[in-house]
């Protein structure tokens, strides 16, 4: 056995423990901590997967941001749970049942865990990334692509394999024969350049080819490939802070804001918070900005960006946030966000490209291109996301204090 | 074994100890305070050596700085969210275990 599956063993027993006891525990105030817990825990367990972007956001989402909001609602609806007589509910236990063996049915198909044949490591992977980071654009001022390597028939590949995949993970002997090196898809130079990693088949690029594109192949994925999908999962987010508005927003009365506790009279907390906000916020926009180049991107950022307003709000009152971020304000960009993403789309589309197609934005250099539309796009989701965690706190404490 | 290396098990080491013997106060100790003061150490100390052992085999003088950068911010930051939850615990009302039950 060895280190990585010990941990991994250890991690999903830790996380099994908490789960159980999430259910168990009486007290809802630590029901909220052990999620917090949970969710720390499966971000260590992607770290060990090497998802730097899952575990990131599992960790600014679940372990942060959820964390906050569910012990504001823990305010509204007391701290214990209910009694309840526990009697076995045959109904529900045979649904949970049969949900779970359909999802575990349903993963007997996926590829085994680290399998080098799975489809996403041939079907549109390596021609995305060579296309993103590479000379296979024939980008003016890059890297020319080596001696003996068709571009176009690459950028043509459909990523079909040709012949059988042999079931052992570890026999690469196929690929050696297979479409890849017999069309010339493979780069014979970088192997050799490129000796650590010199399995064939993967390292289509060349390893210092990053300038100007975009090497997260996460963020290539989620912004362009399945850039449709993140547009609507903007547009959840959008959906739901716009039904909390309408849901739990109330005209003002007298005295909204004095209420609840104010701790800007407790010096340690009050320095130390107006020194770490703004490191907050330059986190924040770091991880928007630098979504496309590493882990993280409009989402992770966009939750950091509104730790930083929570915190403030905690800290020196809502008073002194509605100040900052007035709620028409926040609203509005709400909205802006959506705008943003979709605007972007729309422009590629007035450039003469089709929906979401970043390369448009820059003909001379489409590598540019695709970076500056992954970046705005990117500060559209940052921006919706943090603006409605910001308005869910407010409603949250909003309704306590009235 | 190079230099840096033994200075980094060293480092490690040490945080490791700290860690296991803040886990074993918050096991062990009387009361919320004691405990959270158990914890403490392992938030503050303990992560500041593990952090600073990295430094030293860590190649890449971009992710020295970085960690380097977090080890300080949570030097600064572990004590304070300690000291808000004792604060906190504080005004509710709750008070410190003395031998006997004095208070």
């Amino acid at each position: 056995m060895n280190a990585v599956v010990l941990i991994d063993t250890l991690l999903l027993l830790l996380v099994t423990v908490t789960a159980v006891a999430i259910i168990e525990v009486r007290s809802l105030y630590a029901s909220a901590i052990l999620t917090g817990i949970y969710s720390l825990l499966m971000a260590l367990v992607w770290v060990n997967m090497h998802s730097m972007d899952v575990s990131f956001t599992e960790a600014a989402v679940g372990g942060g941001i959820s964390t906050i909001l569910l012990i504001g609602t823990l305010v509204h609806v007391g701290r214990d749970e209910k009694p309840i007589k526990k009697r076995l509910h045959v109904p529900a236990l045979v649904f949970t049942a049969l949900t779970g063996a359909a999802l575990i049915y349903g993963t007997l198909d996926m590829p085994r865990f680290g399998d080098p044949a799975a489809p996403i490591h041939h079907y549109r992977v390596p021609e995305m990334m060579a296309q993103t980071v590479g000379f296979v654009n024939g980008t003016p001022g890059k890297q020319k692509p080596p001696e003996g390597f068709d571009v176009e028939r690459y950028r043509r590949f459909d990523g079909r394999i040709t012949g059988p995949i042999p079931d052992d993970p570890k026999d690469t002997a196929w690929r050696e024969n297979s479409a890849l090196r017999l069309e010339g898809l493979m780069v014979p130079q970088v192997h050799a350049a490129h000796e650590p990693h010199a399995e064939p088949g993967h390292h289509l690029h060349p390893p210092d080819d990053f300038n100007g594109h975009v090497p997260n192949s996460v963020t290539s994925l989620l912004a362009a490939y399945r850039g449709y999908d993140t547009m609507f999962e903007t547009t959840v987010i959008f959906t739901a802070g716009v039904s909390l508005i309408l849901l739990l927003r109330r005209p003002r009365r007298e005295g909204y804001l004095q209420s609840g506790a104010v701790m800007s009279d407790q010096v340690i907390l009050r320095v130390v918070s107006k020194l770490s906000i703004p490191f907050i916020l330059i986190f924040g926009f770091y991880v928007i900005t630098h979504g496309e180049l590493g882990p993280g991107g409009g989402f992770q950022g966009g939750v950091v960006l509104a730790t930083a307003f929570i915190l403030y709000a905690l800290i020196f009152g809502r008073a002194a946030l509605y100040r900052v971020v007035p709620p028409p304000v926040s609203d509005i960009l709400t909205g802006v966000g959506v705008l943003i993403y979709s605007g972007t789309g729309a422009v590629c589309m007035l450039l003469g490209g089709k929906f979401l197609d970043y390369s448009m934005l820059n003909r001379e250099l489409p590598g540019d291109g695709e970076s500056l539309g992954m970046t705005l796009v990117e500060y559209g989701v940052g921006i919706t996301v943090s603006m409605v965690m910001l308005t869910i706190f407010n409603q949250l404490a909003e309704e306590r204090s009235t | 074994m190079p230099w840096n290396e033994v200075v980094c098990t060293v480092l490690l080491a040490l945080g490791c100890v700290i860690t296991f013997s803040g886990s074993y106060g918050v096991l062990r100790f009387p009361d919320f305070y004691a405990r959270l003061h158990a914890a403490g150490k392992t938030d503050s100390l303990a992560q500041v050596l593990i952090l600073l052992g990295l430094v030293f085999v860590t190649p890449d003088v971009l992710t020295q700085i970085k960690l380097l950068m977090v080890a300080f911010i949570l030097l600064i930051v572990a004590p304070t969210a300690t000291f808000a939850i004792t604060k906190a615990a504080h005004l509710d009302g709750l008070r410190p275990w003395t031998r006997g039950g004095r208070q």
